[in-house]
């Protein structure tokens, strides 16, 4: 009893799936049809024209939205996600002789512009022509999924007035095919509308061209703060060293005393700004880093870190320096982050190498609601892995804790 | 000397004051930002002032355009400015009113605290002191560098000095030669490039300066 029961059940839904297949791929190519046959039989194609221009005009404005559709049905029955990859619309300028640019040209009133880049964008994108292109295959799946239906009609067109023995013939068809005929309609689906390869390369070409630009964002500001630090503090540190040797020189006769406290000053001078090189040192390329690779440099990370910081880390090979060098920064960004913004006790750091992915865990038991929005630290931080398509996952509720997942591939 | 000096770094600030509070002068007021500094320099017409170029609240040029800017009110009101790098640009930038009592150093300069007092007494007497980094450089690659060629080693080296705003007697003292000897260099170098001999020190710095920063 119970295969029987399975079998309707599935039964039903098959004919629902293949009805909405139907339903959807089906109506325009029967406009087609029509006017193709009624040209063959009736004759003079002239007569025809408003009904081809018509549907002309009807397969174009229905042709995206009947895409998105089979999309979304193959989404939601197989769970493949195939992207739509259709351009998206640039933003419109006013000029500064009053005139709107949209990218392609100019036009006097921002609707006009907006219209004018719609219609453009709508030719160039090869997304539009896939799409049209799909129309045809849409009727093909439809035909495959009204099956069902065909032979059900058969059936009682058989049973009532041809012969039973097509009725029987119809039904047989119309149970037999009904859970099978929407399965051709996904991999159809995927295989024509799934992005071309030079879409796909388009896409990815957008986003290493923003890539870059945060890149050299990035290290135009480095480079600033680095000269601001050397500016302000070693350099500074340096001259108010010779400015105190001057003095004393000077004052060595006429205020003994006086000189040699300024040599006493002078030199704890020349300390603290060893000090401070050291300092800057470090923040440009840690000498540990250098020295032992990334799991001994977070070590001493974690000990200069006002926090009970443990560290487990598998043992991981030499990795390349500008990834070892975005991941400690990274951790120890963060572990700011849990001092100064979360008032952390505790903080768990793992760096586990999986498969060829470095993945990189900080986890404090602070208040939480690390605020990942763009321009924010985390943010500055998710770009700098971005480099190398590394990936930052924050998940930081009110009240805490914070874990941040950090994760890069390394090629290794 | 009444002195103002205008620097944000604190260390510095405080080091400059106790170095020329060492030779016996006056600090009349300290400044550090852009506008504290033009404020202070209309307000109190110091004798000569020490002014640091990159100042906040920008972190920019600030000093330095708070010093061209209070020479625009009050011109001639003698500046010494104070960079931990000289530029060319800056230089031209201050010498392009020609109004003499100008002096444009690097930090280090202070180092030498004799010098540095000399040439500061000097930009108050509205002469023009030039740090050595910017003459050698205006030499090496300004745009007079191929017509200075047909000068001879010494009479470069008494240009280089003229041009930092060096006097006869003080370019005599630096090189160990008589006040009269350095007079006779003078006389052939100027014939040789053609600049017109002034009485006065500080125009005939000024001269120099304009010949060594003009083309063709």
């Amino acid at each position: 009893m119970r295969p029987v029961v399975s079998w309707v059940r599935e039964a039903c839904a098959g004919s629902a799936r293949a009805g909405a297949v139907a339903a959807l791929g089906l109506p325009v190519p029967i406009l087609w049809a029509g006017i193709a046959a009624g040209i063959w039989f009736l004759g003079n194609p002239w007569a025809w024209t408003a009904p081809i221009v018509l549907t002309l005009v009807a397969t174009l404005l229905t042709s995206r939205g009947l895409c998105a559709m089979f999309r979304k049905l193959v989404a939601q029955w197989t769970g493949t996600v195939i992207p739509g990859g259709h351009w998206e619309a640039r933003p419109v300028t006013r000029m500064s002789t009053g005139y709107w640019w949209n990218g392609y040209s100019y036009s006097r009133s921002n609707k006009e512009a907006a219209e004018d880049q719609r219609l453009r964008i709508l030719w160039h994108d090869p997304a539009t022509w896939r799409d049209l292109r799909f129309v045809p295959i849409a009727a093909l799946a439809g035909l495959v999924a009204a099956v069902p239906f065909a032979g059900f009609v058969t059936a009682v067109v058989g049973f009532g007035v041809v012969s039973p023995l097509l009725g029987v013939a119809g039904l047989v068809v119309a149970v037999g095919s009904a859970p099978y005929a929407w399965r051709a309609t996904p991999p159809l689906t995927v295989r024509f509308l799934r992005p071309s390869r030079a879409m796909l390369l388009a896409g990815r070409v957008d986003e290493l061209t923003a890539q870059r630009a945060d890149t050299t964002v990035a290290q135009a500001a480095e480079i600033r703060r680095i000269e601001r630090d050397l500016h302000d503090g070693a350099q500074a540190r340096l001259v108010s060293l010779g400015l105190a040797l001057a003095t004393a020189e000077k004052l060595m006769e006429t205020n003994p005393e006086a000189a040699k406290a300024l040599m006493r000053e002078a030199r704890a001078g020349a300390a603290s700004s060893l000090t401070e090189i050291r300092d800057l040192v470090r923040g440009i390329n840690p000498p540990v880093l250098t020295e032992r690779g990334l799991v001994d440099a977070v070590r001493a990370l974690a000990l200069d870190t006002p926090l009970d910081v443990t560290v487990s880390a598998d043992a991981l090979p030499r990795l390349d320096a500008p990834i070892e060098s975005a991941v400690y920064f990274g951790v120890a960004e963060l572990l700011t982050n849990a001092v100064k913004h979360a008032r952390a006790h505790e903080a768990r750091v793992s760096i586990v190498l999986d498969g060829a992915v470095l993945v990189v865990e900080v986890e404090d038991d602070g208040r939480g609601g690390a605020d990942p929005g763009p321009g924010g630290g985390l943010d500055g931080l998710r770009r700098r892995l971005a480099v190398f398509d590394g990936s930052l996952e924050v998940t930081s509720p009110e009240g805490g804790p914070t874990r941040a997942r950090m994760a890069v591939p390394c090629g290794s | 000397m009444r002195i103002l000096i205008a620097e944000d770094l604190y260390l510095l600030r405080d080091g400059m004051v106790r170095l020329v509070e060492a030779f016996g002068h006056q600090v009349v007021a300290t400044a550090s930002t852009g506008p504290e500094t033009l404020d202070a320099l209309l307000r109190w017409r110091p004798d000569v002032s020490i002014v640091d170029v990159r100042m906040p609240p920008s972190q920019s040029d600030e000093g330095l355009r708070a010093a061209l800017a209070a020479r625009r009110e009050a011109p001639g009101l003698p500046i010494l400015i104070l960079s931990q790098h000289v530029d060319q640009l800056y230089a031209r930038e201050l010498l392009a009113d020609g109004a003499g009592g100008i002096g444009y150093f690097l930090k280090e300069s202070v180092f030498d605290a004799d010098q540095f007092v000399d040439a500061l007494e000097r930009v108050a007497a509205g002469g023009t002191a030039m740090d050595p980094a910017v003459i050698a450089k205006l030499l090496s690659t300004g745009p007079s560098r191929n017509r200075l060629d047909e000068l001879t080693e010494r009479e470069r080296e008494v240009l280089a000095l003229m041009a930092e705003g060096l006097s006869n007697q003080a370019i005599g003292k630096r090189l160990f030669l008589s006040e009269s000897a350095i007079g006779k260099y003078t006389t052939s170098m100027f014939g040789k490039l053609g600049i017109t001999d002034s009485e006065s020190d500080n125009r005939r710095v000024l001269a120099v300066l304009a010949y060594l920063n003009s083309p063709g």
